[in-house]
């Protein structure tokens, strides 16, 4: 019968577009690690999304433990992946703040800390 | 639950609708006139160019709010991006960093030559060759769209195949839904021309139109089976969410397109070819039309919630 056939592929319409919604840049990981403690510290910070990013309206910054910014302020972006590089750092908590756009115009914005030595 | 109200992408949803709505328009007006209209009324010359002229003016309309309604999303979106008030958005340094260093914004170039190739190819449609452009451009104008969406972001080899699903899906659904108007004015037109064949006509046509349907419906499953099988990790987060639920209302908006089009092609297209004594079948006719303009209310019903759903954050943020 047509017309059930036609009402059989509802399921399969519903999974495709909840499928879609899983869009939009969010962190995959990140290197140093999230939440990770790093022996020294790192000379760039380099984070993954799930999305490929718009150079132009995608940044990171990285503060210290004293609050003080420590990336260059050059952000650095290929595909889904963006990094910056850091100056010569002390020991304690890095506080990572990023702020990206996807290429299907979405922002999404972030944050977390990592920790260097002690 | 807030779905409608939107909020401060309230525009930004209201104009993404009106240019999908009119994308699909122009490219469902042309893929009608090359497969259904003018082989329908082959044989009836003067109801050919009544409906030829009828189309122009449809194409003509549609790439007009195209092209007016993509100007003021690309200065929605580009307020969008920036966190700005739409007012504080027109500066021509965030415009043409959005035109110049995003793809959204080499899309909107992109789609903006295609749509001033197709004005060109409507305003000189009386050689052959610029009506297969005016074709291919305007198929072109609403696919690129793809590029845009979610389909336009996916990383890596994945991404060509979400790509080339939602091409084709993007294609499928102006083919069907886009195509609906110039289908409601051709049956409006054969109804008032009193030609002697029109049941005939209307038969053809209707016959040629369900079996676009047929094709765009069955593009459309399978474009979406693709699509969830890409991204079908999320459905139970989603399931759940108000996004979810949004995406709920739209399949169930579509379901009852497909309810009136079964209904169309099984019960109302067949009493067109059958005339009953000297009894011509205007009730069918009739129904037809009237069937088509509510598909085309569902239709934009469609293109509000998609509108809606681009510009929303999914609900796998909360999870």
């Amino acid at each position: 019968m047509r017309i059930s056939s036609v009402f059989g592929v509802i399921p399969l319409l519903l999974l495709l577009a909840v499928g879609e919604a899983s869009a939009h840049a969010m962190l995959d990981h990140a290197e140093p690690r999230v939440g990770n403690k790093v022996a020294t510290a790192p000379r760039e910070v380099t984070l993954w999304f799930t999305q490929k990013l718009e150079p132009a309206f995608s940044t990171i910054t990285v503060t210290d433990s004293t609050g003080k910014r420590v990336d260059t302020g050059k952000t650095r972006v290929s595909g889904s992946q963006m990094s910056i590089s850091l100056r010569p750092g002390g020991s304690g908590t890095y506080r990572v703040k990023w702020h990206v756009l996807s290429t299907d115009t979405h922002t999404t914005d972030g944050r977390f800390t990592f920790q260097v030595g002690q | 639950m807030d779905w409608f109200a939107a909020g401060e992408n309230g525009p930004l949803i209201a104009i993404r609708a009106i240019h999908f709505a009119a994308s699909a328009m122009t490219t469902g007006t042309l893929v009608f006139g090359t497969v259904v209209g003018n082989p329908a009324l082959r044989s009836e010359p003067q109801l050919a160019l009544l409906q030829r002229a009828q189309m122009l003016r449809l194409a003509w309309i549609g790439v007009a709010i195209t092209v007016l309604s993509g100007v003021i999303w690309l200065w929605f979106q580009a307020a969008a991006i920036a966190g700005l008030p739409l007012g504080e958005a027109l500066t021509s340094s965030l415009l043409l960093t959005v035109l110049n260093e995003t793809q959204f914004g080499l899309v909107w170039e992109i789609r903006t030559v295609l749509a001033i190739i197709l004005a060109a190819c409507l305003a000189y449609g009386r050689f052959v060759p610029a009506k297969w452009l005016a074709l291919a451009t305007a198929i072109g104008l609403t696919a690129a769209i793809a590029w845009t969406g979610h389909a336009g972001s996916t990383a890596g080899e994945l991404g060509k195949l979400h790509l080339a699903a939602d091409v084709l899906h993007l294609a499928a659904a102006a083919a069907w839904i886009g195509g609906l108007v110039p289908l409601v004015l051709l049956l409006t037109a054969v109804r008032r021309a009193q030609a002697v064949a029109w049941p005939s006509l209307a038969w053809e046509a209707t016959r040629r139109f369900s079996m676009l349907g047929v094709i765009s419906v069955a593009t459309l499953l399978t474009t979406g089976i693709v699509n969830a099988w890409i991204l079908v990790g999320s459905f139970h987060a989603l399931a759940t969410s108000e996004y979810g639920r949004l995406l709920i209302l739209k399949l169930v908006v579509f379901a009852i397109m497909l309810a009136f089009a079964v209904v169309n092609r099984f019960w109302l297209t067949p009493r067109l070819a059958i005339s009953s004594g000297n009894e011509l079948p205007f009730a069918a006719l009739r129904g037809l039309t009237h069937n088509g303009v509510i598909e085309i209310a569902l239709g934009f019903a469609i293109f509000a919630i998609v509108g809606m759903l681009g510009t929303m954050h999914p609900a796998t943020h909360l999870f």
